[in-house]
């Protein structure tokens, strides 16, 4: 690979290793960012190293009430592993996307957004966080807009570009309230990202902002 | 969730094996015998191979009592860290065939099984609206000073050494992470500091010890 890949800060892959991000939705992104990305895995394996140095120097201050022939003789009464149904999914869905999906029942289904864009949404976390995808037909501009909260993109499939900055599978890119995007769709082909989003999207021009009604986003 | 390893039928809910403290291994089971990293990975094939009970003992003695501690430095309660460490050995014995020395460690393995079923935990109860394992005013069992910890180093020499030369308050940082569970932002809320400066003493130890990782066997 020559390409430099769309990394986070490191924070968040710290976050991913210890198994302390905020949500259910940045827990799916980050699995799904880092089995796309070989840096990002990269990047999480180095720090889980460091989790498996501080894990074994726990100090052992209490006993275990059960022993290994215990847990053994308990583990034969269990059934055996069965490979649950899977349902099978586009190419495009990460494997961690796909797992999410099928605990919390969810099927991928696309309305429309706006010309030459598609939505699904997938999950809404407690804080109203949204998880959802985001389908964009070759070229296809989404203007000038802002976030009254953050949002995390991974790309998918196809590729974008932010003004001069490319994003290709297994890219992330993180907008907080004050980045302001101006993104343009690859013509090679379609563009399938996932997204986190907490907040409403804020365009600045007002018909958007009344088409914005009627999207939800 | 995570893809490192799908530990989601591992056994569900603990095998609710809770005898009378100290009934099984005595008060704090001595750790096992030092291992190395060669002969844990050879322990964990023969489980894979040949359900070897014995190479599953040898393992579980080394490991169990460490996921517990680090599960209980994590405000976890008595009870749910017995089930999780539980659930643990159980993907241990069922999985090995998932292990493949050639990418991590033992203890990283066994390290990413143990907070992905604590993750697994701590959102259900989310979910459920019962977070009291998560309360603040719950203090830890065995609190101790992160220099007393770099003392205990087993068979992670390597890391633990590089993390010993990082400045303290980079360590710091990655030790609230890793052992008390914090996010970033719970980190420099902890230690009154700007999440900037977070960020960047997390970006600051990881490239220090990047090339220290890089060696670890």
């Amino acid at each position: 690979m020559t390409r430099r890949g769309e990394m986070l800060d490191d924070a968040w892959y710290m976050d991913y290793a210890a198994g302390t991000l905020k949500s259910e939705g940045e827990d799916v992104l980050m699995a799904a960012h880092v089995e796309l990305s070989d840096e990002a895995r990269g990047r999480v394996e180095e720090l889980e190293k460091i989790g498996a140095a501080l894990l074994m120097m726990a100090p052992e201050n209490e006993p275990l009430p059960f022993t290994a022939d215990d847990l053994l003789a308990a583990e034969g009464a269990l059934a055996p592993l069965e490979v649950g149904d899977v349902t099978r999914h586009e190419a495009y869905v990460p494997q961690a996307l796909g797992d999410f999906l099928q605990r919390i029942h969810k099927t991928i289904r696309w309305e429309f957004l706006g010309p030459g864009l598609n939505k699904a949404m997938l999950w809404t976390g407690p804080d109203g966080e949204k998880l959802w995808l985001l389908k964009a037909q070759p070229g296809v501009a989404i203007p000038q807009h802002g976030h009254n909260g953050s949002e995390l993109t991974l790309v998918l499939k196809g590729s974008f570009w932010d003004g001069e900055q490319q994003f290709c599978p297994g890219d992330v890119e993180y907008a907080d309230e004050a980045a302001a995007h101006d993104i343009r769709i690859d013509d090679g082909g379609e563009c399938i990202c996932l997204a986190l989003t907490r907040g409403k999207l804020r365009y600045d021009n007002p018909i958007l902002k009344l088409f914005q009604v009627f999207t939800g986003l | 969730m995570y893809v490192a390893l799908d530990t989601k039928d591992a056994g569900g809910h603990g095998l609710g094996i809770h005898r009378q403290q100290g009934g099984a291994t005595g008060p704090v089971a001595a750790s096992s015998a030092r291992l190395t990293n060669t002969e844990l990975a050879q322990l964990i094939q023969r489980i894979a191979h040949r359900r070897d009970r014995e190479a599953f003992t040898t393992i579980f003695d080394h490991f169990a009592p460490k996921v517990k501690a680090f599960l209980r430095r994590r405000n976890v309660s008595t009870a749910l860290a017995d089930d999780v460490t539980q659930e643990a050995m159980l993907a241990v014995w069922r999985r090995a065939e998932k292990f493949d020395p050639s990418k991590a460690a033992a203890s990283t393995w066994i390290f990413t099984i143990a907070r992905n079923l604590h993750i697994d935990h701590f959102r259900k109860q989310a979910r459920a609206k019962k977070l009291d394992e998560h309360d603040p005013h719950f203090q830890p069992v065995g609190e101790q000073q992160p220099d007393e910890l770099l003392s205990r180093s087993q068979d992670v020499k390597t890391v633990s050494e590089a993390l010993s030369v990082l400045p303290d308050e980079q360590r710091m940082v990655l030790e609230l992470a890793f052992t008390e569970g914090l996010s970033h932002s719970d980190v420099a809320e902890r230690l009154s500091l700007p999440l900037g400066t977070v960020k960047s003493r997390i970006r600051l130890a990881m490239q220090r010890l990047r090339g220290a990782l890089g060696e670890v066997e």
